[in-house]
């Protein structure tokens, strides 16, 4: 492990946002219009810097990593690990011994979310670049929301979990209720209520865990020599931890969203402003799935065995009726181009799910693969709908035709989302969804082939919006320039910040499309090990 | 030879009594004071202040003695010991919150008095905080409860204070009607008024029964009025709407301790049995009444019914009422299942509850000062117009809520572990999804304050820097105790032991 | 016949009944006073009347006395808050006070 100036990576690459933001609430914005424009842009390269930085520390990270530790349920094998006593109070007379770490350390599990988050939030600071009011507050609460995040994919004490899993929702209320659109109210408390209804629970099965273990360390409470025989939690396949399981899946289940939670998520996105959406699709929405894999699945086995078919039912189920209301999308409602994005998301974080209850190596890596995937390509989407939402404000599918013509560049561009969107070989998207049904087809051939109706479905609601938005003919109202003063857009095709958020995530797309082993050798290792832990070594199928 | 006995006693009984012996003291030089320098601003606050502060200095050093004092009267132990300097630091903030205030100060009223009644409502918490007799009990509940119906009238010429003041002192002579004929049967029925004697008198003589359940719910009825436990809470919400805000902010905490403190005493040393207690973490009841299962129906009620009102209230000090009648229930959880820990999760709870209820209401008051009302409607925008005191409102509001890193995650942590603990899971969940519908409501005082109008820069609010430094000493520690949490821990762990009598 | 300790606690339990009764009915605030004075009364009954027949110590007589005194104090503070709200209202009908509502 190398450390910068005594702080190993993990702690640098969660925390420098923080400090970037405690920098930035320093600087004061100005009164007057020239001292403002100073500022803006003082903080928004700010930002951009500390993202930058961030990027620079996960390409350390993946380049010191060994691919061949396998982590997840053991202490050892996990990686950049760093662990001070937060809380620790000895002998009460009651409680016993509180100890609660920080402790922090990444396995093939987390280190692709890690690298995921890095290349998001930086890629979504220059789509930031169009924020107007409160310039000051967005990017603090940008950055507050960046450690947030961050922290999440690196905690292994429950409690520090809990903590940034926490932490991470006002500013997400802040960002979409402030800078989002015209119902911006509705969906941003629906956001927040959403979420904590979900972790309120994680709340109480996080106590139960900690009185059955005695710590918070996810790593004793993944094993059960640990735990105390007289827990409720105790002893395998008992009414408690299923409930206990159904509790903590549904917490996590509302943030993937999986059909039937996924109700906030249309309404977040469409009213959250461009880079939020981004990051919500590219980021918020993996750590329900990764917090199903790194807590419920290893502490749970028993229960997962138990609820496998059910949860690969959920699977189908969200990707069938995403994908039947993104296709919607062009015949009902307000035809919003951004909805038929966020209704497309719920599909292809279904594949997640399914890949997930598949329970084998393809299923599994597939479904990580997939994570990975879906948080590059969504963020695509939502940047191009941010480009043309940005210089015609309005987002209906109706409103536009004949882009190519007019944006041939971003047209181009488009495609390679759109496309990895679709699956299309030879992009990223088509090895993971090929994974994860060949996994799933081994356990779940039925409602694999169910499933499978929800590519075609995609094919179909992508190209049909492909040939609205972007081929036939050019309405009239579009036809002069975007920006007759020419002070804002100088040409009607993408400006330079746009090219930089989205050019580097096209070529990850096609490298990752035509060689994907940099990602699947990451987490390669760690899945096999998950897998066996869970389906058969796992120390809990002893006591069957 | 017994005179000398008697004597030694009396003696350490009054050390012990050295706090109280001085705020009554502060009660009567300020009284003085207040005779001679008439129209003096804050001399009578600053007289205050600095013999709540000497009485603070020789409380934290009695915060290990454990005794009963005059003749089991009082029991001096390290919990009263704790609820003591949680009422002090209270009421030191109140004083300190008062001279800021403008409502109060609003055309030249004299405040002599206004001060020299918080001290003695003071002196009438502290003495319920170590009450071991129900009489005291009686009397400490009046000495405390007559300074506040004053108090809640002070702005007498306002309409809605002088009505919140009737209704205040017609429910709270009712309940204490109330508690004193509960407390005439448990006479009658255990021959003693001292919790100790009223304990051994239960073991020894096996009482229990309809009219022991009459006489135990009348007085729980007095102490759930002080601590506003549904259905003993009609008067919260009309006498925090109309109170000042500083008094509003003082009853919800400070005698809602007092509350808690006596509840919690009274049930463990009269109905739990005290024999077999030694350090262990297990009540054992004595007699058929299930006092667990009443208080639990109380506690539900209490947060359900105090989060559901709050849901449409558009008045700050009553929105606030309501939630501080949620969070009663929230801590009524620790009380149900009557373990030390429950009691420690009381404490930390309490604690906790304290910097961020008066928190929130300084910031209702500093608001206030500028609007003129407590409408939640002219909230709108001032996360522009004040963003610092924002700020410090978000948090306060976050911390209420319960969520991390805020000292109110811990407290709600503290309570639902407590809770699971004993395997009270339907407690729990009715707790946490009880916490989920407090949200809506405190979200939408920052969305008023940062969402609508944010965009209206027309006046920027300046503030004295005294309020901005009462901000902070109640903003920081709700941060640092949601991060760093082991001295309160601590404080509480230690402070569970409760003197059970001679 | 004698007078037993039954016939006291009748006595207490009628008075305390009248005083809540006359709590909940009455709409002039002195006469709601009133009734909460029966209602300690009764308590009083109960305490020495307990004190006189269960053999008891002197403690319930001692309760009564305080019971007595605080009576007055409250009675005393509750009087000069009504007189507060008759020169705001100008009347003291408990009912008709009633501006702090939802």
């Amino acid at each position: 492990m190398f450390t910068i100036l005594g702080v190993g990576p993990l702690t640098w690459i969660t925390f420098l946002p923080i400090v970037s933001m405690i920098i930035l609430l320093l600087i004061p914005s100005g009164r007057d219009e020239k001292s403002k424009m100073v500022s803006h842009i003082l903080f928004r390269w700010l930002t951009v810097l500390t993202t930058f930085l961030q990027l620079l520390l996960a390409l350390a990270i993946y380049f010191n990593f060994d691919f061949g530790l396998t982590g997840i349920n053991q202490q050892s094998t996990m990686q950049f690990v760093e662990r001070v006593r937060w809380i620790e109070i000895q002998n009460l007379p009651l409680l016993g011994n509180l100890k609660i770490d920080y402790f922090v350390g990444i396995d093939g599990l987390s280190a692709p979310m890690v690298l995921l988050t890095a290349i998001v939030c930086f890629a979504a600071s220059f789509a930031s670049f169009g924020i107007e009011k409160g310039v000051k507050g967005y990017f603090a609460m940008y950055l507050l929301l960046d450690t947030g995040m961050m922290g999440v994919f690196v905690a292994l004490d429950f409690f520090l979990f809990y903590v940034f899993w926490e932490v991470m929702l006002l500013p997400m209320y802040f960002l979409i209720g402030i800078w989002g659109g015209p119902r911006k109210e509705y969906a941003a408390i629906k956001f927040f209520l959403y979420t904590l209804l979900g972790s309120v629970f994680m709340l109480l099965v996080m106590i139960a865990l900690y009185f059955a273990v005695g710590t918070f360390n996810m790593f004793d409470m993944m094993d059960p020599s640990k735990y105390d025989p007289s827990s409720i939690l105790a002893g395998a396949d008992t009414f408690w931890r299923y409930v206990a399981f159904a509790a903590l899946f549904i917490g996590f289940a509302i943030k993937v969203p999986s059909v039937p939670f996924h109700t906030w998520l249309p309404d977040a996105h469409v009213e959250a402003p461009t880079p939020i959406s981004v990051i919500l699709a590219g980021v918020l929405l993996k750590m329900g799935t990764y917090g199903m894999l790194r807590i419920s699945w290893p502490m749970f086995p028993d229960a997962v065995r138990y609820f496998q078919d059910y949860i690969a039912f959920v699977g189908m189920v969200s990707i069938v009726y995403g994908a039947l209301c993104a296709l919607g999308q062009h015949k009902v409602g307000k035809r919003d181009f951004k909805k038929l994005i966020a209704y497309s998301s719920v599909s292809h974080m279904g594949y997640v799910v399914l890949g997930m209850a598949a329970m084998n190596p393809e299923g599994m890596i597939g479904a990580i693969f997939q994570m990975f995937n879906h948080g590059i390509i969504t963020s695509m989407l939502f940047m191009i709908v941010g480009v043309i939402y940005d210089r015609a404000h309005t987002r209906g599918l109706d409103d536009f035709g004949g882009l190519a013509n007019k944006m041939p560049v971003y047209t181009g561009i488009m495609a390679i989302a759109f496309f990895g969107a679709i699956g299309l070989p030879g992009l990223s998207s088509f090895i993971s969804e090929f994974l994860v049904f060949v996994g799933a087809f081994k356990t779940y051939p039925v409602l694999t082939i169910i499933s499978g109706s929800g590519i075609i479905l995609g094919a179909g609601y992508m190209l049909w919006t492909l040939q609205k938005v972007f081929f036939g003919k050019l309405p009239e109202r579009w036809a002069g320039p975007w920006d007759p003063t020419g002070k804002k857009y100088k040409h009607d095709d993408l400006m330079p910040v746009e090219y930089a958020a989205l050019v580097p995530l096209a070529i990850i797309i096609i490298y990752l499309g035509i060689y994907p082993i940099p990602i699947t050798d990451l987490m390669n290792t760690s899945i096999n090990h998950l897998i066996d832990f869970v389906k058969t070594t796992g120390s809990f199928a002893a006591h069957l | 030879m017994i005179d000398e006995i008697f004597l030694s006693q009396l003696k350490q009984s009054v050390d012990l009594f050295l706090p109280e012996t001085i705020l009554v003291a502060t009660f009567i030089i300020a009284l003085i004071f207040d005779l001679i320098y008439k129209n003096s601003r804050y001399l009578i606050a600053v007289i205050s202040i600095i013999g709540l502060v000497f009485s603070g200095i020789f409380l934290v050093n009695q915060s290990t003695s454990s005794a009963a004092i005059f003749s089991g009267m009082l029991s001096f132990d390290p919990f009263g010991n704790f609820f003591k300097i949680l009422i002090l630091l209270t009421t030191i903030i109140i004083v300190l919150m008062s001279v800021f205030s403008k409502e109060l100060y609003e055309g030249g009223r004299k405040t002599g008095e206004y001060y020299i009644l918080i001290v003695g409502m003071t002196f009438g918490m502290f003495l319920l905080a170590v009450a071991n007799n129900l009489i005291i009990v009686y009397l400490a509940i009046e000495t405390m409860s007559i300074s506040s119906y004053i108090l809640a009238g002070y702005t007498k010429e306002i309409k809605r204070a002088s009505e919140a003041s009737l209704k205040y002192v017609i429910f709270g002579a009712v309940s204490s009607g109330m508690m004193i004929y509960g407390i005439s049967l448990i006479y009658g029925l255990t021959g003693s008024l001292t919790f100790d004697a009223i304990n051994s008198a239960m073991i020894s003589s096996d009482i229990s029964g309809l009219t022991l359940l009459i006489a135990g719910l009348m007085i729980i009825a007095g102490i759930g009025y002080k601590i506003s436990a549904v259905p003993f809470h009609f008067w919260t919400p009309d006498v925090y709407e109309g109170a000042p805000i500083t008094i509003t902010a003082y009853l919800s905490v400070a005698s809602k301790a007092a509350g808690f403190a006596v509840l919690i005493r009274f049930l463990k040393v009269s109905f739990f049995d005290s024999t077999n207690y030694a350090n262990d973490e297990i009540w054992t009841l004595i007699g058929t009444i299930d006092w667990q299962i009443v208080i639990a129906i109380l506690s539900v009620l209490t947060m359900t019914l105090g989060n559901l009102v709050a849901l449409w209230q558009t008045n700050m000090k009553r929105l606030l009422a309501y939630s501080s009648i949620a969070h009663a229930g929230y801590i009524l959880m620790g009380v149900v299942v009557m373990t030390d820990i429950g009691v420690t999760s009381v404490l930390i709870y309490f604690f906790v509850y304290m910097i961020m209820n008066l928190g929130a209401f300084l910031v209702v008051m500093i608001i206030a000062n500028k609007t003129g009302n407590e409408d939640i409607q002219k909230y709108n925008g001032i996360g522009h117009k004040a963003p610092f005191v924002s700020a410090c409102m978000v948090i306060f509001l976050i911390s209420l809520t319960g969520l991390p890193p805020t000292a109110g995650f811990i407290g709600k942590w503290a309570v639902f572990t407590a809770v699971l603990k004993s395997e009270y899971i339907w407690l729990a969940v009715v707790g946490v999804l009880n916490s989920v519908v407090s949200l809506y409501y405190y979200v939408k005082i920052f969305r008023n304050m940062y969402i609508r109008n944010f965009e209206d820069d027309s006046e920027i609010y300046e503030f004295s820097p005294g309020t901005y430094i009462l901000l902070i000493i109640l903003a920081v520690p709700t941060l640092i105790f949601g991060i760093y949490f082991t001295p309160l821990l601590d404080w509480a762990e230690s402070s569970v032991k409760i003197f059970l009598g001679v | 016949m004698t007078i037993n300790l039954e016939h006291y606690l009748i006595l207490s339990v009628i008075l305390f009944c009248f005083g809540i009764y006359g709590i909940i009915t009455r709409k002039n605030a002195v006469m709601v006073l009133m009734g909460l004075e029966l209602v300690l009364n009764s308590a009083n009954i109960n305490f020495v009347a307990f004190s006189r027949f269960g053999g008891l110590n002197i403690e319930g007589h001692v309760a009564a006395i305080f019971v007595i005194i605080l009576a007055a104090a409250e009675a005393a503070v509750a009087l000069a808050i009504i007189l507060n709200i008759y020169q705001n209202y100008k009347h003291i009908n408990v009912d008709e006070i009633s501006n702090l509502k939802e």
